[in-house]
C-alpha cells in the first residue's frame, strides 16, 4: 500500500497527543476510582492518589449490603428486560404495518414518531410526573415501564419501517395469495428477517434504561422500586465522606455496562451510528 | 374473497398492529405536552385536578414571571454554552478523530475508538459523581495541581463564575465519542476506490479531506448538528449528580430549573409546566430551523 502520510509531522504528533490525551483522560480516572476502591476510607485521607497499602474488598461487602444493591440490581434488570422486549414487539408489529399495509393514518402517526426522535423526554418530565399521578400510577412498577416504553418507540418505530421497507413487497404478496393472514406473515416471515433491526433496538435500548435516572428518581419514591442509578446516587449523597464504600459503590454501578460494552463493542457502536438519524 | 373484504382486513390487521405502540406513546409523549400546556395557564398547583378544589385558568402570567427570573436566564445561559461545546468541540473532535483513524494516519485506531467511546455507556450518575470527587478539594486533581503550584487553592465548585467549567468539560469528555462513532460510520460508507484514484492521481491528503471527504459527509455533519441541538437539552443526570446545579444555582440548566421548581422547596407547578412549554417549543424551533438550512445547504447522506 502507498504510504499516505504526506501529512506533516508535526501535525500527526499533535493529532497522536490529542488522542493520547482523550485516551488517558478516560482511563486515568477510571483507574483512580477502581485503585481508591480497594481502599479503606481512613487511608484514603491518607493517600489519595498511591497504590492501597492493604488492598481490601471489605468497601465490596459492606456498599453491597448497605446500599441494598442485590434488590437494585434485579429492578434495573426486570425494567431493561421488560421494557426492551416490549419495545421491540410494538416497534416490529407498527412497523410492518406502517411499511407493508396501506393506510392514510400511516404519514401522521409514523411522522408523530419521527418527531419524538429529536423531542427531549426531559422537557416533559413534570407534566409525565403529574400525569402518572393524576391516572394513580405513582410508585408503581407499571408506571415507569410505560414511559420506559413510550421513550423508546419513536426510534424503534423508525428503524423498524425502514428495516421492513428493505424486504420486499413481493414477498408479503406471494403469502396474501397463498392465502396467510397478516398476523401469520408478521410471525412467519417478518419476523425471523427482523432480527437484526431487534438486536440494535435491544442495544440501543438495554443501554439507555439501564442508565436511566431521571424519571425513574421522579417516579418512583418507594425503596423497593429503585434502581441503580437511583440507588447509588442516595448511597452516595447519604455517605458522603466515606470515600471507601463510595467508590466501591461506583465501580459496582458501571461495571456491567463496561463489561457489556467490551462483549458487544461491534454491536454497540453499529447500533449507535444507525440510531443517529435525522428527523 | 371479494375486494372490499380484503380491504377491511387489512384495515383491521392495520389497526390492530400500529395501536398499541400509538396509544403507549402518545399518552408518554404527546399527552403531556398539551396537558402541561393548559396546566401552565391554570393555577393549578397539587392535589386531585378532577374534583377537589377549582382549577381556573390565569392567562400568561407564569410565562411572564418565568421571562423575569434571574435562574431562567442562567439555566438557559448554561444550555446555550452545552450546546456551543456540543458544536464546536465535540462534532469538530469527534470529526478529527474519526478521520485520523479512518485514514489510519494513527496506529491502534481500534483501541482509541473503544477508549474514547467508552464514557458514554457508563450511567451519567456514575460518572457526575466520579468527576465530582476528581474535581473536589480531596481529589486528585487538586493534589496534581499542587504538585506544579504549591498551594493552589482549589474553588472549582465555589465560584459562581467558574463552577460551569468543570460540567462542560466533562460533557466534552463524555459524548465526543459519540460524533467518533458516527463520522466514522460514515466514512467507511465513503467508496475507497474514489479516494486511492485521487491519491494516484496526485492529489494530497488535504486535498482528499477538503474536496471527497467533507462534501460526502455534509449530510451527515447536518445530521450531527441536529443532534448536538437537540441533545443540549437533555442535559439532566450529569448536572444532578454532579453539582446539583449549585453553588447558588450558578449550574443548573432548564431541566434542572425545571425539577427545582417542581421537587425542591414549596412546589410551584405552573412555573415547572411553563418551563416544560417552553423547552418544547424551544427544542421544535431548533430543529426546524436546522432543517430549513438542511433543505437549503445540505446533501443527503
Amino acid at each position: 500500500m502507498k504510504t499516505r502520510n504526506d501529512f506533516h509531522p508535526a501535525l500527526r504528533a499533535f493529532v497522536y497527543a490529542v488522542m493520547i490525551l482523550f485516551t488517558v483522560m478516560t482511563i486515568a480516572p477510571l483507574a483512580w476510582l477502581l485503585i481508591s476502591s480497594f481502599k479503606t476510607t481512613t487511608e484514603f485521607q491518607l493517600n489519595r492518589l498511591g497504590w492501597p497499602q492493604n488492598p481490601t474488598l471489605f468497601n465490596y461487602g459492606s456498599a453491597w449490603r448497605l446500599g441494598k444493591f442485590g434488590t437494585l440490581f434485579l429492578n434495573s434488570l426486570f425494567f431493561t428486560i421488560t421494557s426492551t422486549a416490549a419495545i421491540i414487539v410494538l416497534s416490529v408489529s407498527a412497523g410492518f404495518a406502517f411499511a407493508k399495509l396501506r393506510s392514510k393514518a400511516t404519514p401522521i402517526l409514523h411522522g408523530s414518531f419521527v418527531i419524538g426522535i429529536l423531542l427531549t423526554i426531559q422537557s416533559i418530565m413534570v407534566p409525565l410526573f403529574l400525569l402518572v399521578n393524576a391516572v394513580g400510577l405513582y410508585n408503581t412498577r407499571i408506571g415507569v415501564l410505560i414511559p420506559y416504553i413510550g421513550m423508546g418507540m419513536p426510534i424503534g418505530i423508525y428503524l423498524c419501517t425502514e428495516f421492513i421497507k428493505g424486504i420486499p413487497d413481493s414477498v408479503v404478496e406471494s403469502a396474501r395469495i397463498d392465502g396467510a393472514g397478516y398476523f401469520r406473515i408478521l410471525s412467519t416471515i417478518i419476523w425471523p428477517m427482523a432480527k437484526p433491526v431487534a438486536i440494535t433496538l435491544a442495544i440501543l435500548n438495554i443501554a439507555g434504561v439501564w442508565n436511566e435516572f431521571m424519571l425513574i428518581n421522579i417516579l418512583v419514591s418507594s425503596e423497593s422500586l429503585r434502581t441503580l442509578p437511583v440507588g447509588i446516587l442516595r448511597f452516595s449523597s447519604a455517605l458522603s465522606s466515606d470515600y471507601g464504600r463510595q467508590f466501591a459503590a461506583l465501580v459496582i454501578g458501571m461495571l456491567p455496562m463496561v463489561i457489556f460494552y467490551l462483549i458487544f463493542r461491534k454491536q454497540i457502536t453499529a447500533g449507535v451510528s444507525a440510531g443517529a438519524v435525522k428527523g | 374473497m371479494k375486494r372490499s373484504q380484503l380491504r377491511a382486513e387489512e384495515r383491521r390487521a392495520y389497526w390492530l398492529l400500529v395501536l398499541p405502540g400509538v396509544l403507549i406513546y402518545w399518552s408518554v409523549v404527546a399527552f403531556p405536552t398539551v396537558f402541561s400546556l393548559v396546566l401552565s395557564l391554570t393555577n393549578y398547583n397539587g392535589g386531585r385536578i378532577f374534583g377537589g378544589q377549582g382549577v381556573s385558568f390565569v392567562g400568561l402570567q407564569h410565562y411572564v414571571r418565568m421571562f423575569r427570573d434571574q435562574y431562567f436566564w442562567i439555566s438557559l445561559k448554561n444550555n446555550i454554552y452545552i450546546m456551543l461545546v456540543s458544536l464546536f468541540g465535540q462534532i469538530p473532535l469527534g470529526f478529527i478523530f474519526a478521520y485520523v483513524i479512518h485514514r489510519r494516519l494513527v496506529k491502534q485506531g481500534d483501541f482509541f475508538q473503544t477508549m474514547i467511546y467508552l464514557p458514554s455507556v457508563i450511567s451519567t450518575v456514575v460518572i457526575g459523581i466520579l468527576w465530582q470527587s476528581f474535581f473536589s478539594p480531596y481529589g486528585p486533581f487538586t493534589e496534581l495541581m499542587q504538585k506544579f503550584i504549591p498551594h493552589w487553592e482549589n474553588e472549582l465548585f465555589y465560584d459562581p463564575k467558574k463552577a460551569i467549567l468543570p460540567v462542560l468539560f466533562v460533557i466534552l469528555w463524555m459524548y465526543t465519542g459519540t460524533y467518533l462513532i458516527i463520522f466514522l460510520a460514515n466514512l467507511q460508507k465513503i467508496d475507497p476506490s474514489l479516494i486511492e484514484a485521487a491519491r494516484i492521481d496526485g492529489a494530497t491528503e488535504w486535498q482528499v479531506l477538503t474536496k471527497i471527504i467533507v462534501p460526502c459527509l455534509s449530510g451527515v455533519i447536518v445530521t450531527t448538528a441536529i443532534l448536538a441541538i437537540s441533545g443540549s437539552l437533555k442535559s439532566f443526570d450529569l448536572v444532578f449528580a454532579m453539582t446539583a446545579g449549585n453553588p447558588a444555582r450558578r449550574t443548573s440548566v432548564l431541566s434542572l430549573y425545571m425539577y427545582d421548581n417542581a421537587f425542591r422547596g414549596a412546589p410551584n407547578y405552573p412555573r415547572a409546566n411553563a418551563i416544560s412549554v417552553f423547552m418544547v417549543l424551544l427544542s421544535l424551533i431548533l430543529i426546524w430551523i436546522v432543517q430549513r438550512t438542511e433543505a437549503r445547504f445540505g446533501g443527503r447522506e
